[in-house]
């Protein structure tokens, strides 16, 4: 009996929530004539002060072609060092949220890595040729962060995304190293700390803080400066996507432990 | 009858996108009110999150624009497409994904603690597994 009244009470909650979301939904949709600007018009506030400002002066000031990365890595280099931390927060978190074995219920046993219940040869050769190309095209993305299409997350979501695939494909039989957590995450460290010596070294040169132009490489004429840009734009994206991917694989390694498929 | 279709064309070119990315947000929210699966709702979170993504990156189209990567013999703010949103979004990204990691590990761990990671039977409402 309370069980059915539960189950009446809560389809009323859905009921309210659907009406209310609709009624959200269809006045928004009124609103938009006045409220929001159309689509891909020039002139509208988002496109207007320091977007042009992104454009135009982009490749003087950073000397990078591609203007997402400068503004990523070069104009807001700071905020993305704490993009990057927040991403090695997360790690750690989801590492010590799981790390505690002691507790674990019995229901939940280690998947032994010996048995290969759903061997599947389509997937074994398919992957098998997959993930070479997958890593190559992560340092391709990697390598072009400056000059053309890429950036240091791609890369690294990539790079994991080849260790995700020679993980989790049923019956695929491993070519690639396994990567405990621990190591996922210490090599995740290395990047954060990568990115933040690369801010660092420009102070030991007169400069400030991820002030590239003012890196301790080479000479120091004004012909350059647009290089030593490139060199810290590089080497910051190489942090973040070793950052990226040791997180990436972290999360994956602590939450694969501990999957069975018994249930 | 025509009048009303090209209102409607020209509505859905200049902010139809908008009433998608609405729909997809509030898809999103009724997920996480409604469902009683704590995965489900974990999975919403992701769907609201994507939307708010969409959302922004709308800001950044300007007709007859191409990607953010400058050419030669193009110049002029006119000629790109805005990179902020897409500059800011691609953090987003990346982010809600360590997020979702961390969602995932306290499922893992609800699970450990209650054998279940469903409302009802945690909350005790809605009778358990043995009744």
């Amino acid at each position: 009996m309370e069980k059915h009244l539960h189950r009446r009470k809560q389809r009323k909650k859905r009921i309210i929530a659907m009406i209310i979301l609709i009624i959200a939904v269809a006045a928004s949709t009124f609103e938009l004539a006045t409220f929001l600007p159309t689509i891909g018009e020039l002139n509208t506030p988002a496109n207007s002060y320091i977007s042009e400002y992104y454009i135009e002066n982009a490749v003087e000031d950073t000397h990078s072609y591609n203007i997402v990365t400068a503004v990523l890595a070069d104009y807001r280099g700071f905020d993305t060092l704490f993009e990057t931390c927040v991403m090695f927060l997360s790690g750690i978190t989801a590492m010590m949220v799981l790390s505690t074995k002691d507790k674990v219920s019995k229901s939940i046993e280690k998947k032994s890595d010996d048995v290969n219940i759903f061997e599947s040869d389509i997937m074994d050769n398919a992957f098998r040729i997959i993930i070479p190309i997958i890593m190559i095209y992560g340092i391709y993305v990697l390598a072009h962060g400056e000059i053309s299409l890429g950036g240091g997350f791609q890369a690294g979501a990539l790079l994991a995304s080849a260790y995700l695939l020679d993980k989790i494909i049923p019956g695929f039989r491993t070519v690639l190293d396994r990567i405990t957590e621990e190591f996922a995450l210490v090599v995740a460290g290395v990047g954060s700390f990568i990115y933040l010596s690369t801010g660092l070294l420009p102070m030991f040169n007169g400069g400030n803080f991820l002030e590239y132009g003012k890196l301790p490489f080479g000479s120091k004429s004004i012909e350059t400066v647009g290089y030593l840009h490139s060199t810290g734009i590089l080497l910051i994206e190489v942090g973040v996507t070793i950052c990226v991917a040791g997180v990436i694989i972290a999360i994956l390694e602590v939450v694969l432990e501990r999957t069975s498929f018994d249930e | 009858m025509n009048n009303f279709l090209i209102i409607l064309e020209n509505f859905l070119a200049e902010s139809g996108i908008y009433v998608l990315t609405f729909i997809l947000m509030a898809l999103g929210i009724f997920g996480m009110i409604v469902s009683g699966n704590y995965m489900k709702k974990l999975m919403c979170m992701n769907i609201l999150q994507v939307s708010i993504i969409f959302f922004f990156l709308t800001f950044g189209q300007k007709n007859g624009a191409t990607l953010p990567v400058v050419l030669e013999h193009l110049l002029g703010a006119e000629s790109y497409i805005n990179p902020l949103p897409h500059a800011l979004m691609l953090t987003a990204i990346v982010v809600s994904l360590g997020t979702t990691g961390v969602g995932l590990a306290l499922l893992m761990k609800i699970k450990d603690i209650y054998g279940t990671i469903e409302e009802d039977e945690i909350t005790g409402k809605g009778g358990s597994k043995n009744e």
